[in-house]
């Protein structure tokens, strides 16, 4: 089969780039535009560790083909803040939420998707909103504080970026 | 030597400070094996049987090999190194004539892309002969089972030797069962007069299936040979020099020709200790004279990884009416899959000498059948058998009218007394947790919590106590002076727990340095020193001695230097702010920083400071934790809802609090997956039915409350500043915990996890009643 051009926004940028048809998201984004934060734990969309943003909505990039993100903007753990670390990456050091550190890219992408929608999500809507997010290590105890503290550290509105 | 005295007060031991790559790993950065590039990569993917037992009468890979993009197919044909009677898994890299179990490898592909790999494994042709499968592990024992292993082939220990550190008496040579591959028994007092002379006798089976260890990141190898004939493999791995060694053995090469780069490890939890795909990977590459990685996909990680066993044990107990212990027997079945390798001893000596019995008498056998083999999983076979004895000292309480609690106290043995293998016990904090967890008011409020029950709800809280013995392994470490003053900390431990911060803390402690000047490294096979397994609790407690005592080797060269400069004696002297001074004249002093550099000087006549420790180890540190779990269970569906749920631990002496409480917390949600969700299913031909994490139900943040952790320190005698090891003890509790808190709110004991809604749901109908009884 022939290469195709996926043409879209990754991380705010322009990208051009070929891929199999049969390439998922997460497939490019790891082997040919070298992005490597989102990972594959599970590849049927049940651990989350794959999550990314497209179009600010996330979505399991392992069950997407690459060509159904032609024209949108993608956004990967590597595109979550600039310079700086964003609130939830600030929160999740402090807290010493990562261990082994693998579910991590994804748990926070579901979080800082959480935090467009709702900027000061209850408990519950943290427990719900990483649910798709299987972490081995923590109990999600440490996770649950860090977003909550992220998420009141943050101006109303803003939690994005 | 556990409390070496530092002359003032640094930032190190006991502050929770924050691991230092934790801003490398929320931002993606990171680096896993499946995020390496090679120059020339190539791809494995392994053809693997459907059958859980089949002869194999032919295989073709022609159509394979003649497939554009393919590099190599190999089978057991293409291997000379390959042996039968294999004792590992390791060692049976590709199944010669007999498949043993259903996901095992008959045939392996390298490919410039996954795709490609995945269109060879379906051209491959296999002719299979279908066989009888011994599945069910009870039934695998009887005469006329199925055989699993060839006959002769050794029992495989080292699992046991790694794990529990304590040895018990083997059993009598088995009535010949075909697959009972490992046997042992224990014995003190006359059993069958002390059940004569009980009370109360209760005697239950408990279950507990096979399950998979968890982590996010599956098992991922990289190989790549030089022409020299020396091989790299990068790889996700507990214990690289143990990686080393296996690799080594399967190969038949010399240990030093192989350089094992411990690469991040997204979670092991035992699963990644021994070898799995790294000899076939390492195959693949000398095949392609290419770089070749592996990475195993979900579901062959579920299907064909190294699981916990099925743990199956028949359980009898006999107390007087005054609450005092008799006798205890007990047959425990260890179901090992399809290779040896279990952990009996550990069994023996919770069932026999966590509680005080006049009178025991413990068989326990390792079973084969045609399933993947096991591997550990945290504190191997402990949360299996603590969910028997804790089970079964709770229902004895029950039936007596005791305080459990109180039962639990008055018969749990203290240090000094001895174990099943008649060792003593070492110093534990058994006591002072379960005191504690008495203490909290989860368990004083029980009875509110209950009486609150309504709209058909059930109320119930459950308390467990279970511990782990403590791990023991030697190892090395060195400490390094640099030019400007800070230090370098230089061990092969790998970091799967967020150990390394806790080990730099003790560095930091050890020397008189604040931690910010302390770096720790963990370096690969060729550079760093011998070190240890990840894994049995005993990073902190064995490491943390090297590392202590490298720092302390490191002090005192330090503090020699400077005497000679300052000309003053050593005793008088102090470490303060990164500069040496002598006591009480604080004018006269030389910095770290002037002492760094006068090691690295040309024509100086100063050595540089390196500190180096290699210990070996004699004196294990049990520690325990007590699970309170409070909830609620819907009779009508067999729901169980967790309300609050709480974890005291003895860590002997927090190094890092923040990293004891993430272990904590995690290890309690694993051992809440044990009790109410995961179960590995196999239908009757031996094939796994629920290969995927949609199936295979792990718990998610939304099945939990927050975990409530209470830290004990109970010192250790030996460990670095008294810590005890802290990965296992958590995960060992919640499946009594559970079933306690479930008898406690409906009346009845379910002895066989997980403690599943339809579960529950049927154990009430048997009963008859939803009404609570107890």
């Amino acid at each position: 089969m022939a290469k195709q051009i996926l043409r879209c926004a990754v991380n705010d940028e322009a990208v051009e780039v070929l891929v199999q048809p049969y390439a998922t998201l997460l497939d490019a984004l790891r082997e040919d535009l070298g992005l490597t934060g989102p990972k594959e734990g599970c590849g049927t969309g049940d651990c989350g560790a794959c999550t990314v943003h497209l179009d600010d909505q996330p979505v399991a990039s392992c069950l997407m083909l690459a060509m159904q993100a032609r024209d949108r903007a993608v956004r990967t753990i590597e595109g979550l803040s600039k310079g700086a670390l964003h609130p939830l990456q600030e929160a999740f050091v402090r807290h010493g939420v990562p261990q082994c550190g693998f579910c991590i890219p994804g748990v926070l992408m579901a979080a800082a998707a959480l935090l467009n929608e709702k900027p000061r999500p209850s408990e519950e809507e943290i427990r719900y909103g990483i649910a798709g997010n299987l972490c081995r290590c923590t109990g999600y105890t440490k996770m649950v504080t860090a977003i909550t503290e992220a998420a009141a550290s943050m101006p109303q509105g803003a939690s994005s970026r | 030597m556990s409390t070496m005295k530092t002359t003032r007060d640094v930032r190190g031991v006991g502050l929770s400070i924050p691991r230092a790559d934790g801003a490398e790993k929320v931002t993606g950065r990171v680096e896993y094996v499946a995020d390496i590039k090679r120059r020339g990569l190539l791809h494995a993917k392994l053809l693997r049987s459907p059958h859980a037992h089949a002869r194999i009468i032919r295989i073709d890979v022609s159509k394979a090999r003649a497939l554009p993009g393919v590099r190599a197919v190999l089978t057991a044909a293409d291997i000379p190194e390959l042996k039968r009677k294999a004792p590992t898994r390791a060692h049976a890299v590709l199944a010669i004539d007999r498949a043993v179990f259903a996901g095992q490898p008959v045939a392996a592909v390298a490919a410039d892309e996954v795709a490609i790999a995945e269109e060879a494994l379906d051209l491959i042709e296999v002719q299979y002969e279908v066989l009888a499968a011994a599945v069910d592990p009870l039934l695998s024992m009887q005469p006329g089972a199925p055989p699993v292993a060839d006959a002769g082939t050794e029992a495989d220990t080292s699992e046991a030797l790694a794990h529990s550190a304590v040895a018990i008496a083997k059993g009598e040579t088995p009535t010949k069962a075909v697959n009972v591959s490992q046997t042992s028994q224990v014995k003190r007092g006359d059993v069958a007069k002390g059940f004569a002379e009980s009370d109360v006798v209760i005697e239950h089976t408990y279950r507990v299936p096979m399950v998979h260890q968890g982590y996010l990141e599956p098992h991922a190898v990289l190989a790549e040979w030089d022409t020299a004939g020396n091989l790299t493999l990068w790889a996700s791995t507990q214990g690289s020099f143990n990686t080393r060694s296996e690799v080594a053995d399967v190969l038949g090469i010399e240990e030093n020709r192989i350089k094992v780069i411990p690469v991040e490890c997204g979670g092991g939890f035992g699963g990644k200790i021994r070898a799995l795909c790294e000899p076939i990977t390492a195959l693949l590459a000398r095949a392609t004279g290419r770089p070749v990685r592996y990475v195993m996909t979900r579901r062959e990680e579920l299907e064909a990884g190294m699981p916990a066993p099925q743990v199956i044990i028949r359980l009898k107990t006999g107390a007087k009416r005054d609450g005092s212990l008799i006798a205890l027997e007990a047959e425990t079945v260890l179901e090992s899959g399809a290779f040896s390798g279990t952990v009996l001893a550990v069994s023996a000596v919770f069932l026999g000498s966590l509680y005080k019995w006049p009178a025991f008498d413990i068989k326990g056998s390792e079973v084969l059948t045609h399933k993947p083999s096991v591997a550990a999983y945290r504190a191997p076979v402990a949360p299996q058998t603590i969910f028997a004895i804790d089970s079964q000292m709770e229902h004895l309480a029950r039936a007596l009218g005791l305080d459990p609690v109180e039962f639990r106290a008055r018969h749990l043995s203290r240090p000094g007394e001895p174990m099943v293998n008649n060792q003593p016990w070492a110093s534990h904090g058994g006591h002072e947790v379960l005191q504690k967890a008495a203490e909290h008011p989860l368990w004083k409020e029980r009875a509110g919590w209950k009486a609150r029950g309504s709209n058909g709800k059930l109320h119930g809280t459950g308390l467990a106590l279970g511990g782990w013995l403590g791990g023991l392994q030697p190892t090395g470490a060195t400490v390094k002076l640099n030019p400007d003053g800070t230090l370098s900390v230089l061990t092969g431990q790998v970091d799967i727990a967020g150990t390394n911060i806790a080990l730099a803390q003790i560095a930091a402690s050890a020397y008189g340095i604040d931690i910010e000047k302390v770096k720790i490294t963990t370096g690969d096979t060729d550079t760093a020193p011998v070190t240890g397994l990840s894994a049995g609790s005993k990073t902190v407690y064995t490491v943390g001695v090297a590392v202590m005592q490298a720092a302390q080797d490191a002090r005192r060269q330090t503090l020699e230097i400077a005497a000679g400069e300052l000309e003053a004696s050593v005793q008088d002297l102090e470490i303060v702010d990164g500069r040496i001074v002598v006591r009480g004249v604080p004018d006269r002093g030389i910095t770290l920083t002037q002492i760094g550099r006068k090691g690295n000087l040309y024509m100086s006549k100063v050595p540089p400071v390196l500190g180096s420790a290699h210990p070996a180890f004699s004196q294990q540190a049990p520690a325990f934790a007590a699970q309170i779990a409070r909830i609620e269970v819907d009779p009508d569906t067999g729901e169980v809802t967790l309300h609050e749920f709480v974890v005291v631990q003895d860590a002997g002496r927090a190094i890092n609090p923040l990293g004891v409480e993430g272990q904590m917390q995690g290890g309690a949600v694993q051992s809440l997956g044990m009790a109410l969700t995961e179960a590995l299913a196999y239908d009757d031909k031996g094939r796994l039915t629920n290969p995927s994490l949609l199936d295979y139900r792990k718990l998610t943040a939304a099945d939990l409350p927050s975990i409530e952790t209470i830290i004990v320190e109970v010192p250790s005698p030996a460990g670095p500043f008294g810590a005890r090891g802290v990965g296992e003890p958590p995960i060992v509790p919640a499946p009594a915990a559970i079933a306690n808190a479930i008898h406690d709110a409906t009346g009845v004991r379910i002895t066989e996890c997980p403690l599943s809604p339809e579960r529950i749901a049927l154990a009430l109908i048997g009963q008859g009643s939803t009404r609570p009884t107890a």
